[in-house]
């Protein structure tokens, strides 16, 4: 058997192999490559920078489980650190079971009483709401009545400052939704952006990325951040590196296999293809 | 302890699901069950908070809607129907009530938001971006390739078969194909950064704990050489 046929019948516990040698050595052995900032973390950036005013009141949502974690947690990280930094009023929930359990993840990481932020005047957790699109539609109509209580004391939100001025979409100034699928963007964009015009920015996953293009270029999303390359970008810019920089190194190695792998797969193919005929 | 006992745990789990790369074993299938389990429970879990928050927080405010939360209630449990083929009949309704809610509250607005907006964003794409030659170069192609990836799916007429129509189909081919790339490479873009985030907990680098090299290393270890040994002992070519 030539070496191209042991290429094209290649056992595939080889190329796993590879695939934790490649991602596990930049992880040890950090090798600091160059990260340029792209134009997505640039306005993403910039949009939080100089579109959310002060006083506004803005929705935050981690719309993913613990499998979108290594994904999409740096980036909520980054931006609530980013937010927290301004003045205010942050409505915290998820339409996703585990969306409550990713935020008490963040809360480990970035206490917002370290900003000044009080629970229940400047900021509130709402919880997990079932009912996807439908229950995205009934709290755009009433928070009150799609909400009974808040997640962390248990109490109605008729009892907390903050909820005073938030009864239905139109108090909201922004939707900041991070997402690994449905419900996510699209549900938004039909129930809050296109009924009662609150904008939206959306952080995704790669696989993601090229279904929400479209609703960037049509401006229902002003800004997108897509996976953890982009991240790391904007923890650059936050001047605030986490462990989406950490891990920046691991993905060119780990793409560079993968361009690898695809480049050499097909030599060999070509290569062998006259012999099968 | 308990930290300790919850970052072990972690590992064991993370490392279970993947001791998979290497075959089929009890690791990984102890590992499955149990996330799918966790997961499940976890979910029912959740969805009972909600619920149980909606009684005291305003459904047990009135006789009346205390009547109505009841229906609702039952109408729930109608799901549970379909475990049993002489109940199946029941969960049909539920299941109406909420692909008809959902598909109502999807319409109303579905035209605007996808379809509608998308064609008004593709009319006022400029050809020619002043200053930025990446900018017009893209716009040309979006021009170009949208609409010919729209002709592509137009099946009726002798149009269809016409010489222009050819090339139109052509350039919807290679427009499909560059999609299809682009969603590839950023499947393989996810599938790695989790992978990462998981290297990154088993390395412990921080802010996860440090203690976690030690458990990956320990927990690695047990499981290779369990499951070498194993094939090893049995003489065993492990199934590729």
């Amino acid at each position: 058997m030539s070496i191209m046929d042991k290429i094209n019948n290649l056992d595939r516990r080889i190329v796993y192999l590879l695939a934790w040698i490649f991602v596990l050595y930049p992880l040890i052995f950090p090798l600091g490559l160059p990260i340029p900032i792209s134009s997505d973390a640039r306005a993403w950036h910039s949009y939080v920078e100089n579109n959310v005013k002060d006083g506004d009141t803005v929705i935050f949502t981690p719309m993913y489980g613990t499998s979108g974690m290594p994904e999409l947690f740096p980036m909520t990280v980054a931006t609530m650190k980013h937010l927290l930094e301004k003045d205010v009023k942050i409505v915290v929930l998820s339409f996703w079971t585990e969306g409550p359990l990713v935020f008490t993840a963040l809360l480990r990481q970035v206490n917002p009483a370290d900003f000044g932020y009080v629970y229940g005047v400047d900021w509130i957790n709402l919880g997990y709401l079932p009912g996807s699109e439908t229950a995205m539609g009934a709290l755009a109509t009433s928070f009150q009545n799609a909400v009974a209580n808040d997640f962390v004391e248990g109490r109605p939100l008729s009892s907390f400052a903050i909820m005073d001025n938030i009864k239905t979409a139109t108090d909201i100034d922004l939707i900041i939704s991070f997402e690994t699928g449905t419900p996510g963007a699209p549900e938004w964009l039909r129930q809050w952006n296109t009924p009662y015009g609150v904008p939206m920015i959306v952080g995704c996953i790669g696989v993601s990325v090229p279904g929400m293009i479209p609703y960037v270029n049509s401006g229902q999303v002003s800004a997108l951040m897509p996976g953890l390359t982009v991240s790391a970008e904007y923890e650059l810019l936050l001047q605030k590196p986490g462990l989406a920089v950490a891990g920046v190194d691991a993905v060119s190695t780990s793409h560079l296999l993968i361009v690898l792998l695809v480049v050499i797969g097909n030599i060999a193919y070509f290569l062998t293809k006259g012999d099968e005929k | 302890m308990w930290d300790t006992i919850a970052v072990w745990t972690a590992v064991f789990f993370t490392l279970g699901i993947y001791s998979i790369l290497y075959r089929e074993n009890p690791w990984y299938r102890i590992a499955e069950s149990v996330y799918l389990g966790v997961a499940v429970g976890y979910g029912v879990s959740v969805d009972l908070l909600y619920i149980r928050n909606q009684w005291s927080g305003q459904w047990s405010a009135s006789a009346g809607m205390m009547l109505l939360f009841a229906i609702i209630m039952v109408i729930g449990i109608m799901w549970y129907g379909r475990f049993n083929k002489n109940t199946f009949y029941l969960y049909r309704w539920p299941l109406a009530i909420v692909v008809g809610t959902g598909i109502g509250m999807a319409l109303r607005t579905v035209i605007f938001a996808q379809f509608l907006e998308q064609i008004v964003a593709q009319t006022k794409t400029p050809f020619f971006v002043a200053g930025n030659m990446g900018a017009t170069i893209n716009n040309i192609l979006i021009q170009i390739m949208v609409p010919s990836v729209l002709l592509y799916f137009w099946f009726t007429g002798t149009a269809r078969e016409s010489a222009p129509m050819k090339v139109v189909e052509k350039i919807a081919r290679y427009t499909m194909m560059a999609g299809f790339g682009s969603a590839y490479g950023y499947t393989v873009l996810t599938r790695y950064s989790l992978f990462i985030g998981r290297s990154q907990f088993l390395l412990g680098i921080p802010p996860n704990a440090p203690e976690n090299q030690l458990a990956f290393i320990a927990i690695a270890f047990i499981m290779l050489a369990s499951m070498i040994g194993w094939d090893l002992t049995h003489k065993k070519t492990p199934e590729v």
